[in-house]
């Protein structure tokens, strides 16, 4: 990050041979639409090349910082769409996932936690923790959309997200 | 100190709270360290989301566009310091806005409203020492008038031929536009094939200056439509347009 704040393109570019893919991933993933993706990821790359320097490596890492951004700027595109917002687990069922020979064995097996991880919740706090990540709803939206009351989307969250940590927690 | 926010933080690290309520959480989370722990620990979780995610390749093109867009990026810096840091032509939108003033309290990274005052004083200053500059360097430049309810506006696209300086359309006099909708800058090739060259809102200024994502060779023609998506293909009526003469007809 300190090439990148000093304007060094290979370092941008080792950026996106790192995390592009991943970055696209999320966009497509949130948006459906590979044009909007790619816009997208060619925004948050450029705030990143922008906001470098104002980057600091002790209140979070580069990756996090990245698709921060992403999740971001691809939620604000999909809460302007006033009229039909993809549902995350149907644009994922209806674009299967490329095999992922280039991890390595290792990184395999950390997302492959991670899925496990969100996969292994109860439906109702799995599709609640999705809609509200991957769907750009607000959790009062969430509330009408699901019938149940607020308090109910909030427990389903923080019940979720405890159950996550404590599975990621116990593989390392 | 105000009343702690932890009813509300699997929401915030999750973006799942409406604009107000996040600058408010946000806000809480710069004067208060027990909240910020939490906060930080279940953002750490939330990070963790994207490798949820189906793995999908963009085109190679990408990461020249991302590239190509950085190198002119700083040229266009250098050319204009001292300016501060911005996001581009594009205004950023109020939950990005709030998105990021959250990231930037919890990440303890910079301030958004030096970011604002910065780039107000920056990007008028810049709109006229491009244009000048550009021309200087005998830069090419079409004049598209506006339209109907655009009548009185209008915009001139530049493109300055400069090694990695892209072209760019100075727009003056452009009225309000409706909420949720955006202007965006096309180019349209000799097969009536219309692409995607910039998306912006109206800044309300007399003068603004949006930077063209994309060479104007090859294409003949330019304009310029309302949409009610920042992207897609183009479904708005032209507002105001031009023809692109290529040098030497």
């Amino acid at each position: 990050m300190g090439a990148l704040a000093g304007k060094d393109l290979g370092a941008l570019a080792e950026l996106y041979d790192r995390y592009g893919r991943l970055a696209y991933s999320l966009a497509y993933r949130i948006l459906g639409e590979s044009e909007a993706a790619e816009d997208v990821v060619q925004d948050a790359y450029i705030s990143a090349w922008r906001g470098a320097q104002s980057y600091r490596r002790e209140r979070g890492n580069a990756r996090a910082w990245l698709l921060s951004i992403v999740h971001h700027r691809a939620v604000d595109i999909l809460r302007r769409k006033t009229t039909f917002r993809p549902a995350p687990l149907e644009i994922a069922e209806a674009q299967p996932g490329e095999e992922d020979t280039a991890l390595s064995a290792e990184k395999n097996v950390e997302y492959r936690t991670v899925r496990e991880a969100l996969e292994a919740l109860p439906p109702a706090q799995r599709r609640t923790i999705e809609l509200a990540y991957f769907g750009g709803y607000t959790h009062v939206e969430l509330s009408e959309l699901m019938g149940v009351p607020l308090g109910t989307v909030k427990g389903r969250m923080r019940i979720g997200l405890q159950k996550m940590r404590r599975a990621l927690e116990r593989t390392r | 100190m105000t009343d702690h926010v932890l009813d509300d933080l699997e929401a915030f690290a999750l973006g799942a709270l409406d604009e107000r309520t996040a600058e408010s959480i946000a806000a809480h989370l710069s004067v208060c360290e027990s909240c910020r722990v939490e906060a930080s620990s279940l953002s750490d979780i939330v990070a963790t989301l994207p490798d949820t995610v189906p793995a999908v390749t963009p085109r190679p093109l990408l990461r020249d566009r991302v590239l190509a867009a950085a190198r002119a990026d700083g040229r266009r810096q250098a050319s204009a310091a001292p300016r501060g840091w911005s996001f581009g032509s594009v205004r950023a939108g109020p939950l990005v806005l709030a998105g990021l003033a959250a990231m930037v309290i919890v990440l303890g990274a910079a301030d958004l409203d030096a970011y604002h005052r910065l780039t107000a004083m920056t990007e008028e200053r810049d709109d006229y020492s491009a244009i000048v500059e550009s021309l200087r360097e005998g830069g090419r430049v079409w004049y598209m008038a506006g339209k109907d309810s655009f009548a009185g506006s209008g915009g001139t696209l530049i493109d300055p031929r400069a090694d990695g300086r892209p072209p760019f359309v100075l727009f003056h006099d452009l009225p309000p536009i409706p909420k949720d909708t955006v202007l965006t800058v096309w180019l349209v090739s000799p097969d009536s094939t219309w692409a995607r060259a910039a998306t912006f809102v109206p800044n309300g200024r007399d003068v603004q200056a949006v930077q063209v994502n994309m060479e104007v060779s090859g294409f003949d023609r330019c304009a310029v439509t309302l949409e009610d998506n920042p992207w897609g293909p183009r479904h708005g009526v032209a507002v105001m347009e031009s023809r692109i003469v290529p040098p030497g007809q």
